[in-house]
């Protein structure tokens, strides 16, 4: 198998070829993390996808018509190459590498996500330039096959046509896949290991809501939000919301849908004092692991479970105090207002 | 009153209206504790804060003592001794028996910098010399104390002692007059000592609390305050003394004696009944000295006795434990688990911060834990052990009076202020030199009676949390530190003062909890608390430990996340919100409340 890995064997040394979310997935595992299994397709896969469809010279005239700055332009760039890579095959040899890592996951036809997983490790530019798909609640090797394909597709999407232009980044780019079992979640969120606004070290910010954490990163719902002690795991701030949407997998099977949260749940805490401690223990995990402060998703699968489906490094902290180190003596004299010379 | 006032959100003090039958209630204090016209346009432009704190109901002519005296020594170690940069002392005003205090700040540069120069020297030297200082400090505190007790009110009795004749002893007449200037002074001893440490401990401790604020934007007052409280504390002695006899009482078979409802004096008869219960009452003596001591109440007044004055509360507090021992309950301090977090909250945190602030941190908290001794100790030395023996020893005056007829009871001498007790003691020592009639037994009853009155009206009257101009900022030290006064904590009650049903103040002791409000305005009140009430007053004390088994929350007027209520809820892990600036005057007894002592805030439920 050259185009795909199981998540657990990947390595951050391993970003190049997979992507920074699988990679980093890789290492939460490593770490000891509780991540869902999967595997990941590599930028490989990506490669033989365009060259044996022959896509490579249409994508190139069609970007070298593109004018950078009329969005109509990109618009029409983006569609036609959309168009001409989703009527294109998956590569047998990539197909098939895919069916048996999936078929490996065990079950019957098991619900995976299917997410991108952009090269370079800044997420932020990431984020900018569109590379942030996941398909959910994705079943069957075809339509694994189809969600990939359209993970490749978001690379031209207009944000990111127009985000590379800006960058004059005229090379080839590629992408890798990240697969894996999907959390039937009940609650999810996102955490910080820091507080991200006061730059706070001692506290994990954690902003949860029900079902799957599509609300809560798409914004959709203004999610519970909770300040806890690293320290002591006490609850120091809790602001509870009323969460009135959710994501859940389809009735039908495949997808997510959005649905209402009935009345009685809605400004009900999503998290109680055992959840909120496992997150910060885990959020403990992450921190020590890389060593840097991290923006981790997370689910509580139906039934119980944490699951950790993504970290990536908290790039703007506030940074707190520290003004000029000053003695503890003269820290005590300004107090009582003796101003420094 | 509900007028707004042409200087603010807050009333004037020129508005405020004597409550019915209360006229006259100003003759009982100093010519210089009023709001006079003549002042108006300095006093109105003044901030000035109802010190509820200390002061909580009002003042009897006498107790007025405890705000001079205390105020003279603070202002004296602050602004001429120490001479705090920014703050000279604190001036006080009465208002239908409250008592307003307010700072005087140092606006000018060059003297600020000019008084720079004294603090850094002065305080430096109390700093770099604190345990020597404090040991020195500890030993004439307690010397103090000795001298208290052994100073005697002589008696007049029909002749003077054969001393006198022959021995070329005092007259008995003059040695009264001295005892009596010598309790003045052992008072104002008193209250020297207690000021010299208090601004520097706070200071230290407030420094290392703001470090970790602007390093550790969201941590908890109340871990801060666990990282520095000492581990052996003497305040919370008196209590453990008590857990011990209750654990005696029932190793020993006695704990039958302790049945609920039963006064202390029926106790210890049926304990003196057999070998094994006058052994536990051997024990008790023992524990008696000093840690009887505690008193009843924080408030500066002589109402406040000790538990050797009132055992009701120290007996409650036993019956209440074996009750609980015998239930199966531990009653024991978790120290090792005070121990366990302080060590682990000091450690992890510094572990997360940068080289420089780590330094600080460190440094902050070794110097706010050298200081902290004595915040915690002068307590119960000064205001409980000094002060209640103090008020007993004015007591011993009073029967002098009683003995030739001025008063009917002793306690009737807290009627007159101190000067008037001086022209008394004139009166009695001339009349009972001369042999004369004394006008005394006919003068005073009904001024006594009166002001008796007068203050029982005036204990029904609400006073505002604050009267004056609002101020823009608060920057006096002493305030900030010593009563939570913090701009904020202004800014909200100036916001508040047209009500509300939710109040805030600050987060001392977390948690959340709901119930039946009790509120409890002087010590004689705790008896009403009923289990599972939330306690809502001026500020408690630790002395009021049996109060703490019942209740479930407490809620105060004034005081930071160092004030007792807060450090005695923390061990009894009590929700807590305290400087709420008008709890006791907007919550009534019975009614539902919610306090959230996490956020620091306190909601009205019905």
């Amino acid at each position: 198998m050259s185009h795909t890995r199981t998540l657990e064997e990947l390595r951050h040394a391993d970003a190049a070829e997979f992507g920074g979310k699988s990679s980093t997935l890789g290492e939460l595992i490593a770490g000891g993390i509780p991540v869902p299994p999967g595997f990941a397709v590599s930028t490989s896969a990506f490669r033989a996808f365009v060259d044996e469809a022959g896509l490579g010279g249409m994508i190139a005239t069609e970007l070298g018509r593109m004018a950078p700055d009329d969005v109509d332009s990109v618009g029409a760039a983006s569609h036609a190459i959309a168009q001409a890579m989703r009527s294109a095959p998956v590569p047998d040899a990539v197909r098939d590498e895919i069916a048996e890592r999936y078929a490996a996951l065990g079950g019957d036809d098991p619900p995976v996500a299917v997410r991108s997983s952009a090269l370079g490790e800044d997420s932020q530019d990431a984020t900018f330039a569109g590379q942030q798909e996941t398909y959910l609640w994705v079943r069957g090797a075809d339509h694994v096959c189809d969600a990939v394909r359209d993970c490749w597709v978001s690379l031209y999407s207009p944000p990111a046509l127009t985000y590379r232009a800006r960058l004059g980044e005229n090379g080839e780019p590629a992408m890798g896949v990240a697969v894996q079992q999907m959390v039937d979640a009940e609650v999810s969120g996102v955490l910080f290991t820091c507080n991200p606004v006061s730059g706070d070290p001692s506290m994990v910010a954690v902003n949860a809501s029900w079902g799957l954490g599509l609300a809560v990163v798409g914004g959709e719902v203004t999610p519970d939000d909770f300040l806890v002690s690293k320290i002591t795991r006490e609850v120091v701030r809790e602001h509870l919301h009323d969460k009135d949407v959710e994501y859940v997998p389809d009735a039908a099977g495949r997808g997510a849908v959005r649905v209402a949260v009935p009345e009685e749940r809605r400004g009900v805490a999503c998290l109680d004092a055992a959840a909120l401690e496992a997150l910060v223990e885990v959020a403990g995990t992450v921190e020590r692991y890389f060593g840097s402060h991290q923006d981790v998703e997370w689910a509580f699968a139906r039934g119980g479970g944490l699951h950790v489906l993504q970290s990536r490094p908290v790039t703007a902290v506030a940074k707190p105090g520290s003004s000029a180190p000053v003695s503890a003596m003269a820290a005590v004299m300004s107090a009582f207002g003796v101003k420094k010379d | 009153m509900a007028a707004p006032s042409a200087v603010g959100s807050f009333p004037s003090p020129y508005e405020i209206e004597t409550p019915p039958g209360c006229e006259g209630w100003e003759e009982m204090y100093p010519y210089y504790a009023r709001f006079d016209e003549e002042r108006r346009a300095e006093d109105e432009q003044r901030f000035w804060f109802w010190n509820s704190m200390h002061f909580p109901v009002p003042m009897p002519a006498f107790d007025a003592i405890c705000v001079d005296s205390p105020y003279q020594a603070i202002g004296n170690w602050q602004n001429r001794v120490f001479a705090v940069p920014p703050a000279m002392g604190i001036d006080w005003r009465c208002i239908n028996g409250y008592i307003y205090i307010s700072g005087n700040p140092v606006l000018d540069p060059a003297k600020i910098g000019e008084r720079a120069g004294y603090f850094q020297a002065r305080a430096g030297y109390y700093y770099a010399n604190w345990d020597e200082l404090y040991g020195r400090w500890r030993a004439k505190m307690e010397a103090l104390i000795v001298e208290l007790g052994q100073l005697e009110v002589p008696a007049l009795d029909e002749y003077e002692p054969d001393a006198v004749a022959f021995e070329d002893q005092e007259t008995s007449y003059a040695a009264v007059i001295q005892a009596y200037r010598t309790a003045l002074r052992l008072l104002d001893v008193m209250w020297q000592h207690h000021f010299e440490f208090l601004l520097l401990g706070y200071g230290a401790y407030m420094t290392f609390a703001e470090l970790c604020k602007a390093n550790l934007p969201d941590i908890p007052d109340q871990h801060i305050a666990q990282m520095v409280a000492g581990l052996d504390v003497l305040l919370f002695r008196p209590d453990a003394e008590l857990r011990r006899l209750a654990r005696l009482a029932i190793d020993t078979g006695v704990d039958g004696a302790f049945v609920e409802g039963r006064s202390p004096a029926e106790i210890e008869a049926e304990l003196g009944e057999s070998d094994a219960g006058r052994a536990w009452l051997a024990e008790l003596e023992d524990v008696k000295e000093p840690w009887f001591h505690m008193a009843t109440g924080d408030g500066l007044y002589h109402t406040y006795g000790s538990w050797l004055d009132d055992p009701r509360i120290p007996y409650a507090s036993l019956i209440g434990h074996i009750g609980a021992l015998k239930a199966g309950q531990d009653i024991e301090r978790p120290s090792d688990h005070i121990a366990e977090t302080r060590e682990k909250l000091a450690t992890e945190y510094a572990a997360l911060l940068g080289d420089d602030a780590r330094k600080g941190f460190e440094e902050l908290l070794a110097l706010s834990r050298t200081v902290f001794p004595y915040v915690e100790e002068h307590k119960f030395l000064c205001d409980y052990w000094f002060l209640t023996e103090w008020w007993n020893k004015i007591r011993e005056f009073g029967d002098l009076f009683v003995a030739h007829g001025f008063f009917e009871n002793r306690d009737d001498i807290f009627q007159l202020t101190r000067l008037e007790v001086y022209e008394a003691l004139d009166e009695l020592a001339l009349t009972w030199a001369t042999g004369g009639p004394a006008r005394g037994p006919k003068y005073w009853p009904p001024i006594v009676a009166r002001r008796k009155e007068i203050l029982e009206r005036l204990g029904e009257w609400t006073p505002p949390p604050a009267v004056g101009a609002v101020p823009e900022e608060m920057l006096d030290p002493a305030l900030i530190m010593l009563w939570g006064v913090t701009t904020q904590r202004v800014h909200a009650w100036a916001r508040e003062q047209e009500g509300g049903s939710e109040l805030s103040g600050t987060a001392a002791s977390p948690g959340v909890v709901e119930g039946v409000a009790r509120v409890v305005r002087t010590v004689g009140d705790i008896g009403d608390v009923r289990d599972g009430e939330i306690l809502v007053c001026s500020i408690t004390s630790p002395a009021w430990a049996p109060i703490f088994s019942k209740i479930t929350a407490a809620v105060t007027d004034i005081g930071g996340v160092m004030s007792h209520a807060a450090i005695v809820c923390r061990e009894y892990a009590l929700p807590a919100v305290v400087g709420t600036g008008r709890a006791t005057s907007a919550i009534k007894t019975g009614q539902r409340i919610r306090v959230d002592g996490t956020a620091g805030t306190v909601a009205i439920l019905e």
